[in-house]
């Protein structure tokens, strides 16, 4: 009894010193030193030091002096931006709402999960920063929120400030429900095909259109009734007013350059093409347009429009100007962005900082956040990485990464924090709620068995006769 | 061992069945000798409480016993104010559950005149849908409870919760107060409308609410000058909400994790609504916001605990989930610290002693026992703004008082009396002896339940049959439950009720082994009744084949 009360302060102790190491940081300066620095913006650096200041970066150089500062030695080691993820459902408490083929008026935003370990696994892969999105059941989803992955805080923190607001459209086999049954007693939703889905956008807009006017007769005075506010075609607006950026899910080239056209027809410009698996079919129409796109850089063929890509999108994407970015979709994949940016070397041969860039810088631009971070440049974010070796490697992994100059993954410290999480562990075992049913308060129920139960008595008894 | 079980059944087997045949009269009453717990002053030890035409009359130690009264003598008796449950279903009768994915709210035969589905109309009352009758009551009132806060656990806007007395001959005469708050849980609509996801339900809320409050504006621009203005439509539905928009009616949000709480509160910001919150499994987490914002928590004393059973190659449960058993038996007292004002309230527990042994766990986890008494009785009453009729013993006030033998904290005591609005009624003694009789009676004695019964269980969408083997010793049942779903099971806690049977038994679905309780009526060779799983409720019926 004694010695576990010892090694349990011992725990306490270990645990608070932790704490204050990783989590205590935010106002003090970080000094990373002597690292290999890939700035995804200026091209590598040698031997480089990096002073953090108030989260921001605040000196790239060498020989930096700052006697306050924490010191990060990376002697050996390489430095990249955080990686951001364009295209995931991590944090989201539902992804798809799937009743109508219009779902603008439904947001991420409101079923954020900050508890969600994607969260912590994604920054032991050296993520900082995601597009979290609506799903694909519908032509129009619902608003995307764009995050910094830091984990641990409230909610409010997670939203990247200044991001600009988004949405996300479908195409393809999901939207016209070509993979789902229809629910007993429910007829199929429209649209169930390609034309349709369409037809549904454009109706969309054109209703949108007529919100916009109905609002602006009543702002001038024309009507006297304040029309009604439409969640649906609110968004709408403000994607025709090239306030909120559209991200499209789809798969086939046709009906990938078949929106583009509904958005000139409309006169608004598509943020992102995401998946975009046949996109290098149609490179110079995206180019032209500057749309970007966000790929898997080697998935394929799981269903029937997704079996015309090829390893090369990426290479011919950015071969004809286009901004490309390499997204995960999925809470796996999230964790190996670096080596999906590796791949688009070996295949066409895109030039390595090009190839970061699709991880870091270009994510950035497609979501409007590249002042704020995606490289290394004073001035921005210390969104940061620290890699045990080239990031390239499948053999390097990342020892530290830090959200605004705050480290939120320590690759040492979660080594050292495991023993401290299986004693927690075993002593939380032993309590008497996290006991199986049939074990529960054996020991009262064993007590109470020798005295005589009271008379017609539905006030008491322990807790543990619940069998 | 057995005996002592046994006995132990029988005894609560009689509470039951002599519940409905209670004799409840409303006369003039003194409780004498008896430590009264006023709750809003200080404890007499040593005093009487007289009660008068429903309402107290006076209390203290000097009181004189008047000449009329019934004294009842309250020497080693603790006198409390009437329990409240600070969120109940109870007087509800529970509508059967609709098929999955079958026809849509509006195709169904619909009575109302609201445009909005089942689920997202909070012109629906719970003072509306009250049945009167005592039975339904018994074990919740036998417990100490007088009062609960009612509200059917369904939809969105679950509807008007009502404050009632668990006695009166009609339902007018039970409530105390009508239509307090409007309940919210975040859950989808059924049958694939929108609402599907939690995406969906809170564009569903947040429409609404807009919606309201345009309409709010042209009612009463109608209302000023009607000339030359087309009638505005009249929307039951949204024209509910304008009060809640006004701040005059509270909104109260089913929410138990940090983050259910901090959605709720945000939306609760973003309309200006007064909002609590209901459950608050994790509102430690955020008593300082919930204090700044002055929400009030009705607090569930339904305490996670674990339902998986023993597994070896089963996965070791998440760490979180582990933490968050042993932290929520702590939370009533984090939450008195932070000075965040909280009721509670039974949540899904269907088992009275499970309330009083969590109460009693809250309190070995630092919440003083006299602020576990107040969140049962006056700060449930403030909350309500009932404080001035009811939830502590003072003259003038409402006559609901539990009597126990004993200390309400101590495992051995026992309810020996309740008044409810001044109607006592009194725990039954122990019968003689019990005897084999016919089902649904109510004579004490337990029903002959024991047989092979034919059972068919109708979850939402499937029928699957049964056979449950029931062989009775007195008020106790045992037997097994077999389908071809899954192997014959033992049934655990089987026992005779007041008008048929109820046992639960664990199956096991995909290595989760999951605890279902059936709960029937008996009528002769027949049987009805329900299916608490975690899955969700379902119906059952079944015959008794003949012997």
């Amino acid at each position: 009894m004694k010695r576990n009360w010892k090694s349990l302060l011992t725990g306490i102790a270990l645990a608070a010193m932790l704490a204050a190491g990783v989590f205590a940081q935010n106002g003090t300066d970080v000094l990373i030193r002597n690292a290999t620095v890939l700035t995804a913006a200026k091209g590598t650096l040698e031997n480089t030091d990096i002073l953090i200041t108030n989260g921001k970066i605040a000196r790239i150089g060498k020989n930096l002096r700052a006697p306050n500062a924490k010191v990060i030695d990376a002697t050996g080691k390489f430095v990249t931006p955080g990686l951001i993820d364009c295209h995931s459902h991590a944090m989201l408490d539902s992804i798809n709402e799937g009743s109508y083929a219009v779902t603008s008026m439904v947001r991420t935003s409101d079923v954020l999960d900050t508890t969600d370990v994607t969260i912590y696994r994604a920054l032991a892969g050296g993520v900082t920063a995601a597009n979290l999105l609506h799903g694909s059941a519908n032509p129009i989803g619902g608003l995307n929120t764009v995050v910094k992955f830091k984990y641990g805080r409230p909610m409010a923190e997670f939203v990247f400030p200044g991001a600009p607001p988004g949405i996300k459209f479908a195409l393809g086999e999901n939207v016209k429900r070509a993979n789902s049954n229809v629910q007993p007693g429910q007829s199929r939703r429209y649209p169930a095909t390609r034309m349709g889905t369409m037809e549904v956008i454009r109706d969309a807009f054109i209703r949108a259109k007529d919100y916009k006017r109905k609002w602006d007769d009543f702002k001038s005075g024309k009507t006297k009734i304040e029309p009604r506010r439409d969640l649906e075609l609110e968004p709408l607006v403000e994607v025709l007013e090239g306030k909120r950026l559209v991200h499209a899910h789809g798969y086939r080239s046709d009906e990938h350059l078949n929106l583009m056209l509904i958005a000139d027809e409309f006169g608004f410009k598509v943020a992102t093409l995401q998946h975009g698996l046949e996109a290098y079919k149609i490179a110079p129409e995206i180019a032209q347009r500057g749309t970007g796109v966000s790929i898997f850089v080697d998935y394929w063929g799981y269903k029937l429009e997704a079996y015309d890509t090829i390893p090369y999108n990426a290479y011919i994407l950015w071969k004809n100007g286009v901004v490309v970015s390499l997204n995960s979709d999925s809470g796996e994949r999230i964790r190996r962005l670096n080596l999906d940016a590796a791949k688009t070397m070996k295949y066409g041969g895109v030039p390595e900082e090009e190839a970061l860039k699709m991880v870091t810088l270009n994510p950035a631009k497609q979501l409007g956040v590249d002042k704020r971070t995606g490289s290394i440049e004073v001035g921005k974010d210390a969104d940061i990485v620290v890699w045990s070796g080239h990031p390239f490697s499948p053999y390097s992994h990342a020892e530290t990464t830090m959200v605004d100059g705050e480290v939120f993954f320590d690759r040492k410290q979660d080594l050292a924090r495991r023993e401290q999480l299986k004693a927690e562990r075993e002593r939380l075992e032993k309590l008497d709620a996290n006991l199986p049913p049939g074990k529960r308060g054996k020991k009262e129920a064993k007590e109470d068995d020798k005295e005589e139960k009271p008379e017609a008595t539905p006030v008491p008894t322990k807790g543990g006769n619940r069998k | 061992m057995n005996r002592v079980i046994s006995r132990a059944m029988l005894a609560v087997l009689c509470v039951l069945t002599l519940a409905s045949a209670m004799s409840a009269q409303v006369g003039s009453y003194a409780i004498t000798n008896a430590k009264i717990v006023t709750v809003s002053g200080s404890v007499i030890e040593k005093g009487t409480v007289v009660i008068r035409n429903g309402l107290i009359e006076s209390v203290g130690a000097g009181v004189k016993v008047p000449a009329d009264a019934k004294v009842l003598d309250g020497e080693g008796m603790t006198v409390y104010p009437g329990l409240i449950d600070a969120r109940s279903t109870l007087g509800i009768p529970q509508t059967p559950p609709r098929p999955q994915g079958g026809p849509s709210a509006q195709n169904q035969q619909d009575e109302s005149i609201s445009k909005y589905p089942e689920g997202l109309r909070p012109e629906v009352t719970a003072a509306s849908k009250i049945k009167a009758g005592e039975a339904q009551f018994a074990s919740q009132r036998n417990a100490g409870f007088t009062t609960v806060l009612t509200i059917e656990d369904d939809g969105i806007f679950n509807g008007q919760s009502a404050l009632i007395n668990l006695a009166g001959e009609s339902a007018a005469e039970m409530i105390v107060r009508p239509s307090w708050a409007q309940h919210v849980s975040f859950r989808t609509l059924r049958g694939g409308n929108f609402p599907t996801s939690l995406m969906g339900t809170f564009a569903a809320l947040r429409q609404m609410f807009l919606d309201a409050r345009r309409h709010a504006k042209i009612l009463d621009m109608y209302e000023k000058d009607p000339k030359g203005m087309k009638r505005p439509d009249r929307d039951i539905s949204l024209e509910a909400l304008i009060p809640l928009l006004k701040g005059d009616q509270p909104v109260v949000f089913t929410a138990n994790t940090e983050r259910e709480i901090v959605r709720a509160l945000d939306l609760a910001k973003e309309f200006g609504l007064k909002a609590y919150i209901s459950g608050g499994q994790e509102s430690w987490k955020l008593a300082g916001r919930l204090k700044e914002e002055n929400v009030p928590v009705l607090l569930s004393l339904d305490f996670p605990k674990r339902t998986l059973s023993e597994h070896k190659e089963a996965e070791p449960e998440p760490l979180d989930t582990l933490r968050l058993r042993a932290e929520v038996p702590k939370n009533p007292a984090r939450l008195k610290q932070a000075g965040v004002k909280f009721a509670f309230h039974t949540g899904e527990l269907k088992n009275m002693r499970e309330f009083f042994a969590n109460a009693r766990e809250a309190v070995a986890n630092g919440l003083s026992e006299a602020d576990a008494i107040r969140a049962m009785t006056l700060s449930a009453a403030e909350i309500f703004g009932v404080e001035k009729q009811t939830g502590s013993i003072e003259a003038g006030k409402i006559a609901n008082l539990v009597v126990v033998k004993g200390d309400l904290f101590d495992e051995k005591a026992s309810v020996s009396h309740v008044f409810v609005d001044g109607r006592e009624f009194e725990q039954p003694k122990r019968p003689e002896r019990p005897a084999g009789n016919a089902a649904g009676n109510t004579s004490g004695a337990p029903a002959n339940v024991a047989g092979t019964w034919n059972l068919t269980i109708e979850p939402p969408g499937q029928t699957i049959g049964a056979t449950l083997v029931v062989t009775q010793q007195g008020g106790m049942i045992t037997g097994s439950l077999s389908s071809p779903l899954f192997p014959s099971t033992p049934l655990r806690d089987g026992r005779v009720t007041a008008n048929g049977f109820g046992f639960t038994v664990t199956v096991d679905v995909g290595g989760t082994a999951l605890d279902v309780v059936f709960d029937g009526r008996v009528t002769g060779n027949e049987v009805e009744g329900t299916v608490d799983t975690p899955q969700g409720p379902a119906v059952f019926r079944g015959t008794r084949t003949p012997r």
